[in-house]
């Protein structure tokens, strides 16, 4: 190894000097992961809006060590460039910052999450609401610990609502992983480190409708039946979550 | 209180100043600054339509575009940017073209320390040239604190780095009206007022102040240098009402 | 002026919220005549602040500053670099501040916001220069491996006085910090020591008892914004978009000037507000020093 002189030195991450290349260990007989959830048991969830008083609306979510912000913003004047639109424009950005993840990052936009985030909100907005005009969905991850992305859509749906953009219903998501020959909800980390196969679902409860469905890796038929009944399930119960929280905030005593 | 210095001058001593204007026959105003070995060439374009940007409806406004002498721009040239554009913004008069962008680009030539300074006085004079208004004339000086406390002024590139602290300021040129000024409540003249102070090190406040004071004493030399550099280019009967 | 005066005509016939759009200024000075400013403070105040360590479980020192809706985030991640060969001893500090989309309308993705270099190179150069940090306790080996400590600021809410929550952050994720404990392999490389499990650790660490970094002289800030001959402690983003001229003084806790920042603006300042500036900020190192040390003290006893 030679030492390297300049203004900006290359530097590494120390890692910890034992490899250990263990898969988790999922006890079948209990059922119990690492993080002492049963294999159906999703992470507590800590919701608020409000969050960011600069944005139109905003939203914090915190789900175990995943935590995110979205700030949405308009619906204002779009680009210049854009041309005339009979509806509104949905514009996403997902970005992390540069701590968020173990080894530091670049803290840049995330494009993929970008415009996933685009597609799962986008069928749930009623864009004809604000014709010419654009809303602006940004989100922040702060620290990523596993199942950013359908954190990130239940909480910028979250932000859409508290921004008062019109929408059918609120989308919550709920991710799965398969790991071996069980089937795990809402992963964290190192669960998705060692997925076999991943499934997320955004979903509209009120109108029983899905927005999105992604289905990543091998999967059987049954499996993916299953996966989505848990996934149903689940988006259900978070998406309860959300609309006490929406409800605590309205009746909240915030006079002016 | 005196301190030796490498060129043989005393410390509250500038080093030789040269300024000319109208070097450049495509900008609108431009003119050249230098203090010893370091070397700035300011060019002034507009005022011209704005970019959808800067636009501003009520006041017009001012660019600054700093370009090093070798390589890209970085942090620091970013801050110097935000410095000058802040500074030439307090001395223009804002109101009489809105809507407008003026652009001003800063090459620097030489860097033998006190640039920010060398480059704030070389902007003043080719907004001059160009025919912009402004309120009165700025000058800038940069002091430096040595660990003795004694304060060097105008210091080269070397003193700067040995220098424990150093203070960039920049002081408004008092006004020559016809005008009868209406007389302020604050007991200091004008020319004492700081439009512009960035420091770097350490100090404590008295230094600071001390500072203040030797800046304030040097300035009014350099704003008869750069009065008269002005002057040879206007008629006489013009200067009453800059 | 014209418009001050048909201002104070029309002003008694006009709600409240279109005055304050069409006529800031006088709105503003409308209050400042009675010492109040529109958030019902008082001219010298500084809004609520709060610290809280350790928000971020990945990094290895962090912290949350609220100054008002002003909200900043600050982390450091410690890694290993080899030391340059002018001071093979001392080890880096990479301060970076970010301005995501997320914590203001003007800022857009892919277009950095201008303020945010400026600010990481203040930021750089107040730590630096207020010589919070011994570099040389960043050393592990001499001349072969030393800590880069890359702090990043993210601001969440931009609400004004971004510099002043800043530097608050920088501080307060220093003093959570706890570096790991790491030992040397035979390549030269560092890795972190396991303590848990003995036998297994067959190397002695390198840094045992280094695991805190003793801060010294700790910066603290006060930005003020000048109107006329008035001075306003700690301007929202509301101020300071109204009042254009800001003073931003920077003393560390043994009183010593570390920096004194006024980036021109239409309003002079005379050596008296200078000296009022420097004043409230003397009051105001006071009250941050105690609300950091509040957050250092509830973090250990967790």
């Amino acid at each position: 190894m030679s030492s390297r002189a300049g203004t900006t030195p290359s530097t590494y991450s120390p890692s910890t000097q034992k490899k250990k290349p263990q898969k988790p260990t999922f006890n079948d007989s209990n059922g119990v992961r690492s993080d002492g959830r049963g294999f159906y048991q999703c992470r507590p969830a800590y919701l608020k809006t409000g969050a960011v008083s600069a944005a139109g609306g905003s939203a914090y979510a915190e789900f175990g060590n995943t935590k995110v912000i979205v700030s949405v913003f308009g619906p204002r004047e779009s680009k210049k460039a854009m041309m005339y639109s009979n509806v509104g424009r949905l514009n996403c950005s997902v970005s992390y910052t540069p701590f968020a993840t173990q080894v530091r990052g670049q803290g840049s936009e995330h494009k993929e999450y970008s415009s996933v985030l685009h597609k799962a909100l986008e069928g749930a907005i009623l864009l004809e609401s604000f014709p010419k005009t654009t809303v602006d969905v940004f989100a922040l991850v702060m620290e990523s610990g596993g199942s950013d992305l359908p954190v990130i859509i239940s909480c910028a749906s979250l932000a859409l609502a508290d921004a008062g953009i019109m929408m059918y219903d609120l989308v919550a998501a709920v991710s799965l992983s398969c790991v071996g020959p069980s089937l795990v909800i809402d992963p964290v980390l190192e669960e998705e480190r060692w997925q076999d196969g991943s499934l997320m679902l955004t979903y509209m409860p009120c109108r029983s409708e899905v927005t999105q469905l992604a289905v990543n890796g091998e999967w059987t038929t049954p499996k993916i039946h299953e996966g989505m009944e848990l996934c149903l399930d689940a988006c259900k119960k978070l998406a309860g979550i959300m609309r006490s929280c929406l409800k605590e905030e309205a009746d909240s005593p915030s006079i002016q | 209180m005196e301190v030796d210095r490498e060129d043989g001058r005393t410390a509250t001593m500038l080093r030789p100043l040269a300024c000319s204007r109208s070097v450049l026959n495509r900008a609108h105003g431009s003119a050249s600054w230098s203090q010893g070995d370091t070397k700035v060439l300011a060019a002034v374009y507009g005022p011209k339509v704005g970019t959808k940007k800067t636009e501003n409806p009520e006041k017009a406004s001012i660019e600054v575009i700093w370009k090093p002498k070798t390589g890209q721009i970085g942090k620091l040239e970013r801050e110097y940017e935000m410095i000058l554009t802040r500074t030439l913004q307090s001395i223009c008069i804002l109101t009489i073209n809105p809507n407008t962008t003026t652009s001003v680009i800063i090459q620097v030539v030489n860097d033998d320390g006190a640039l920010l300074p060398c480059a704030i006085n070389a902007a003043c004079a080719a907004l001059v040239d160009a025919g912009i208004s402004l309120k009165h004339l700025a000058v800038a000086i940069c002091c430096c604190l040595a660990e003795t406390g004694c304060v060097i002024l105008d210091p080269t590139k070397q003193e700067e780095q040995k220098m424990k602290a150093s203070v960039y300021l920049v002081f408004p040129n008092s006004v020559l009206s016809v005008l009868q000024v209406s007389v302020t409540k604050i007991d200091e003249p004008m020319e004492h007022g700081i439009i512009t102070s960035v420091t770097h090190g350490a100090m404590s406040v008295e230094d600071y102040f001390y500072c203040l004071k030797s800046g304030r004493a040097a300035t009014a030399k350099l704003s008869n240098f750069l009065r008269s550099r002005l002057q040879n280019r206007l008629p006489s009967d013009l200067l009453g009402d800059t | 002026m014209g418009s001050s005066n048909a201002s104070g005509d029309i002003s008694a016939d006009m709600e409240i919220d279109a005055f304050r759009r069409l006529f800031p200024v006088q709105f503003y000075e409308r209050h400042f005549v009675k010492s109040l400013r529109p958030d019902a403070r008082t001219l010298n105040s500084a809004r609520d602040t709060s610290v809280a360590l350790g928000a971020v479980s990945s990094a290895n020192g962090s912290a949350l500053v609220k100054i008002g809706c002003t909200t900043m985030l600050a982390a450091i991640k410690m890694e290993i670099m080899t030391p340059s060969t002018e001071s093979p001893d001392e080890g880096n500090l990479a301060i970076e501040f970010h301005m995501p989309p997320i914590c203001s309308p003007l800022v857009r993705p892919g277009r950095p916001a201008d303020a945010a270099p400026v600010i990481s190179k203040q930021l750089a150069d107040t730590i630096l220069s207020a010589g919070m940090i011994n570099l040389k306790e960043l050393c592990l080996v001499s001349g072969k491996a030393a800590w880069m400590a890359y702090l990043d600021i993210c601001c969440l809410d931009a609400d004004g006085a971004l510099f002043d929550a800043a530097l608050l952050s920088a501080v307060a994720a220093f003093s959570s910090l706890r570096i790991p404990v790491v030992s040397l392999n035979d390549e030269g490389r560092v890795f972190i020591s396991e303590e848990m499990e003995e036998g297994k650790s067959k190397r002695e660490p390198v840094n045992k008892e280094q695991r805190k970094l003793t801060l010294s002289n700790i910066p603290f800030s006060l930005t003020c914004v000048l109107h006329k001959n008035y001075i306003l402690a700690d301007p929202n983003a509301e101020e300071e978009s109204i009042i254009e001229t800001s003073v931003t003084v920077v003393l560390n806790s043994s009183g010593q000037l570390v920096s004194l920042y006024k980036p021109g603006g239409p309003v002079l300042a005379y050596t008296a507000a200078i000296q009022d500036c420097v004043a409230l900020t003397k009051q105001r190192v006071q009250e941050l020093q105690i609300i950091l040390n509040e957050a250092i003290s509830d973090m250990e006893v967790d």
